[in-house]
């Protein structure tokens, strides 16, 4: 298999094609001055590990496990119909 | 205006009207959907909930504030057994398992939904066009458009349609919506209010917002929904502002704008000369203004979509037809995936998937999305140097007045550049409001993180100055 994954296989869209709206703002990220500071130093969105909920098991309400099978896409004599998981 | 929830609460304790009759007349109104700003109607529901009210009025009981009171719901919120589409083709038949926290504090406190709010599919877009809904309509005028993401949200607070109702803002989808339908909505700090069961957009911006036509029912509204919530890591612990707390200006000393959103050739002449003399007039109060260096509007936009792309590629990678959505079967299962998702997501919604993926893929990640968090960390320190120096940032909402229904379409860069105003608050993570005055699209207050209050307090002092 070819190492070279196209945005089309990433995204899992057919025919997808980066776009020239799209390509036009990270043109702009390109020549964007950026500090020296390494790009990994980014601490914005870290949360904190002090306060976490419990490590239990809570089991779904009744209501919420018949919703979940009812949006389920296929069934089949009872079971959940998924797609054949092929080999490559 | 004065506070509609207050207004309607007492009119339900002195029994001149009842709860049922008042979401009747707001159910009846929805269903004619002039302004295509429904989704679904919770008619059943919400009635069964107004007799409840009706019944414990009759009783002699009390009522808490928000009981009895109407309100809509962005399409992107989990209400336990209604359908949740996102506007979208792959969840048009989604029912939500579960409800998200914000709405069940709501329902807690005895709010009534009516109505699932038609938005941009995923929140993907400026001006809500892009729904298998239909555009929604501006409430002002139906030839433009509502806004976006929630612009089913805002047009239905304007037409009072509803009395509050709950957006979701990523990059300005409660803010801009709200300034081109002329009503209040407020993204508050990140993290203020919990996201746990808001359909992810781009999850590091992501925000509940309130949509209304007072400041005092955006502080009821955003009192009940904001706290810590297990089910959301990002949130954090905050107090109660107080009515009184917000009634006066005092401590607001300085207030700043950024000169190059108004000085440039983007912006609109007339909105330019309202925001100005509205600046004049807080200098007239005695308030020290300053004029603020900030980032280009292009280095705003692009850092927000490069990051909010690759976010939301991420966060949309779920939806592939196996658990839940309209799955599409083909010859295997990569097939089933790319099948069902070529032929479910909209155009904007494949464009921005797409562009994540590409900021994400090796070779580009380093030139593009490191940078682009590299911008961001760079926006957020200077907005930590402009607060230590000035109270409250005031901006305009959108550089100009809405556009025609379909014109956004046609031109989607054009279309992300009139965000220029609203993302940069959003990548910073801050309070912001947008109040109906000042522009023909409103201004946006901010303060600094977690001051919510003052926000609020100086859009008082605006209502009463300009």
């Amino acid at each position: 298999m070819s190492k070279i994954m196209t945005v089309d296989v990433l995204s899992s869209i057919k025919g997808a094609q980066p776009s020239k709206a799209v390509n036009k703002l990270f043109e702009v990220i390109k020549k964007a001055n950026t500090t020296n500071n390494n790009a990994f130093n980014n601490h914005n969105n870290a949360v904190s590990l002090n306060n976490l909920r419990d490590d239990v098991v809570i089991d779904s309400s009744a209501t919420e496990k018949q919703i979940i099978i009812e949006n389920f896409p296929k069934e089949k004599n009872g079971y959940l119909v998924v797609s054949k998981i092929i080999e490559e | 205006m004065n506070s509609q929830i207050h207004n309607i609460h007492q009119q339900l304790m002195n029994k001149d009207i009842t709860c049922t009759a008042l979401v009747q007349e707001k159910l009846d109104l929805l269903k004619q959907n002039i302004n295509n700003t429904v989704n679904a109607l919770l008619d059943t529901l919400a009635l069964d909930l107004a007799a409840k009210v009706d019944a414990k009025i009759a009783n002699g009981e009390t009522i808490g504030l928000l009981e009895g009171i109407p309100f809509g719901i962005k399409d992107v919120y989990m209400v336990q057994g209604t359908y949740t589409t996102a506007s979208s083709d792959l969840l048009k038949n989604y029912k939500s398992a579960y409800t998200a926290t914000a709405i069940q504090k709501l329902l807690d406190a005895g709010a009534i939904p009516l109505v699932k709010e038609n938005c941009d599919s995923f929140g993907h877009g400026s001006s809500s066009e892009n729904t298998i809904f239909g555009a929604v309509k501006n409430a002002v005028n139906p030839d433009l458009v509502g806004g976006g993401s929630s612009g089913g949200s805002a047009v239905n607070v304007a037409k009072d349609y509803t009395v509050f109702s709950i957006g979701g803002d990523t990059g300005g989808s409660v803010r801009q919506p709200a300034g081109y339908n002329n009503v209040y909505g407020l993204k508050p700090t990140y993290g203020r209010i919990s996201r746990f069961g808001l359909m992810a957009y781009a999850s590091s911006t992501d925000c509940v917002g309130p949509i209304a036509k007072s400041i005092e029912d955006i502080r009821i509204v955003l009192n009940v929904m904001s706290g810590k919530d297990v089910k959301d890591q990002t949130t954090y612990t905050s107090t109660e502002i107080d009515q009184d707390a917000i009634s006066s200006s005092e401590n607001i000393k300085k207030v700043g704008y950024f000169k190059n959103f108004i000085e440039n050739d983007a912006i609109d002449a007339e909105v330019k000369s309202n925001f100005l003399a509205t600046i004049e007039k807080i200098k007239a109060k005695r308030i020290e203004v300053k004029a603020l260096d900030f980032f280009e509007s292009e280095t705003l936009v692009s850092t927000y979509y490069t990051l909010a792309m690759a976010e939301t590629a991420s966060n949309l990678s779920r939806l592939d037809g196996t658990n839940y959505g309209n799955r599409i079967e083909a010859d295997n299962l990569k097939e089933t995936y790319a099948v069902t998702r070529s032929e479910n997501f909209s155009e904007e919604s494949k464009r921005r998937i797409v562009g994540g993926n590409q900021v994400l893929s090796q070779g580009f990640s380093d030139e593009i999305y490191l940078k682009g968090l590299n911008l961001r960390d760079q926006i957020s320190k200077n907005f930590e140097n402009d607060f230590k120096d000035v109270d409250i940032i005031l901006s305009p909402v959108t550089p100009n007045t809405p556009p025609k229904i379909g014109d956004s379409l046609k031109d989607p860069h054009a279309m992300y550049l009139s965000d220029a105003y609203t993302v940069g608050f959003s990548l910073g993570q801050l309070p912001t409001l947008t109040v109906p005055q000042g522009t023909a699209t409103g201004l946006q207050i901010t303060a600094a993180k977690h001051n919510d209050e003052l926000v609020l307090k100086f859009a008082n002092f605006l209502k009463d100055t300009i």
